[in-house]
């Protein structure tokens, strides 16, 4: 399957879980499971920023669309796509990463720098998306709560995605 | 200016996302404009359609409770069928819709006529949330079926929300369940008949405060929360709660905090009655013209 494809179609793939599922699971106030942002993690490494930043704005204001945020997610993505080449420069090692797969991943970085690549961005998405959401300096607490629980169980979920969909090679 | 431009090169990739996440939080910001962003909210074509398809498979799961839930409303309608309407003394007034009431005795005499006041609409739910701290509902009814901007809405137990955008079939309702200062109703004890706010502060979909409640008050646990009839939004005596407890905010405040259980269960909301006020424009320009009096 070429690379396009694959995207395209976790794309529509992720929208939809997203939107249909994780939304309506209702566990506690100040949890909320984010695996859309999975699209803009495993975007290929070669792909130039501009485009990483404009297919983030794309993700996030379809998703907005759905849950009437309005500029919330797409705010969120648009950071962590602009971030992303930065955090990788500082993962890989010297000479870049190996480039038989083009997509980041378990495989091709390494468990431990793949969790740390995906802890990172995440943590941030949440630190935007939830300080609009919430909005008010007030409930810092509550907040802080919020990014926490949530950044958890959106790692849990993509460990969970990685096992599922990567083969090991 | 070759300099200008070498710089704007070198850092294209900032200023494009400066560029990119002003976009975003100008929408975000923006997001109280709801008419003109209508077309991006879940009342669009693709996403409420989308939204409809799963409420079909979905709504075959909750065929049971929704019959319940519209056999018990059907039983308060036929209870509460002339809360709905208006006393008019005068008789030289012709009204389309009239309620006549008639005399016992056996001249059975007309001694009362009363005009309809508020109009239900009937409306399937097709997206419903109560995770966020502003919640929304969107709806399958729109403009051709006469629904407007500020129209309250209730479901079968209790108060829901008010419409906030309306495209041609769907409309977006902004739910009881939204934050602080977004939605607020005047609210009335059905026994103590004292009046107080009803807002929602974020937590748990399932309950509600009432505030500004005078500590006068004789409160009873399981007391009704009603609409007050003050707004032009909803009829009075439409439950919104029922008392649960009361917080003390601060001792020196002259008012109560009390906290309501909510009529209308959000989890399961199938069906929703959109209400038309027909006399809120004649209550709203008489308002509005008492107000310019005084101001002059």
């Amino acid at each position: 399957m070429s690379i396009l494809l694959r995207n395209i179609i976790r794309f529509v793939l992720l929208l939809l879980l997203q939107v249909f599922v994780l939304n309506r699971i209702l566990l506690h106030q100040s949890i909320s499971f984010n695996l859309y942002l999975l699209f803009v993690l495993l975007l290929p490494f070669n792909l130039p920023r501009p485009a990483l930043m404009l297919l983030a704005l794309l993700m996030g204001l379809s998703l907005d669309m759905f849950m009437n945020t309005m500029g919330m997610h797409a705010a969120a993505c648009v950071f962590i796509a602009y971030l992303r080449p930065f955090i990788i420069n500082v993962l890989s090692p010297q000479g870049g990463f190996e480039t038989t797969q083009k997509t980041p991943s378990m495989t091709s970085m390494g468990v431990s720098q793949f969790l740390i690549y995906a802890s990172i961005l995440v943590f941030l998405h949440n630190l935007v998306f939830f300080s609009l959401e919430v909005f008010n300096v007030g409930s810092f607490l509550y907040l802080l709560l919020k990014i926490v629980f949530s950044t958890a169980a959106s790692i849990f979920l993509i460990v969970l995605y990685e096992l599922l969909f990567f083969s090991r090679k | 200016m070759r300099n200008l431009i070498i710089f704007l090169r070198r850092y294209f990739n900032f200023f494009l996302f400066l560029l990119l996440e002003v976009i975003c939080l100008v929408l975000v910001f923006q997001n109280n404009d709801f008419q003109k962003t209508a077309y991006l909210n879940s009342a669009n074509n693709i996403s409420a359609r989308l939204y409809e398809r799963y409420n079909n498979v979905e709504y075959y799961f909750h065929l049971k409770a929704t019959n319940d839930s519209l056999v018990k409303e059907n039983a308060r309608l036929h209870n509460m069928l002339r809360t709905s309407f208006d006393t008019v003394i005068l008789d030289n007034i012709v009204k389309n819709d009239t309620m006549r009431q008639y005399g016992t005795d056996t001249t059975r005499r007309v001694i009362s006529t009363s005009v309809r006041r508020y109009l239900y609409k009937a409306a399937k739910v097709v997206n419903n949330s109560v995770t966020n701290p502003i919640n929304y509902i969107t709806i399958h009814r729109g403009s051709a079926d006469g629904i407007r901007p500020n129209m309250g809405v209730v479901g079968p137990s209790g108060v829901v929300g008010i419409v906030r955008s309306v495209n041609e079939h769907y409309a977006v309702v902004l739910s009881l369940l939204s934050k602080g200062r977004n939605f607020g109703t005047s609210a009335r004890l059905a026994h103590g008949k004292e009046m107080g706010m009803v807002r929602w502060h974020g937590g748990e979909a399932g309950y509600a405060t009432m505030e500004d409640v005078p500590k006068s008050v004789h409160l009873v646990k399981g007391d009704t929360v009603v609409t007050s009839g003050y707004s032009a939004f909803f009829p009075e005596n439409i439950p919104i709660g029922y008392v649960e407890s009361t917080e003390e905010v601060d001792k020196a405040s002259t008012s109560f905090n009390i906290r309501i259980r909510l009529a209308t269960n959000f989890y399961n909301l199938q069906y929703v009655y959109v209400i038309d006020n027909l006399l809120q424009d004649e209550q709203k320009s008489l308002e509005d013209s008492t107000y310019k009096l005084i101001k002059q």
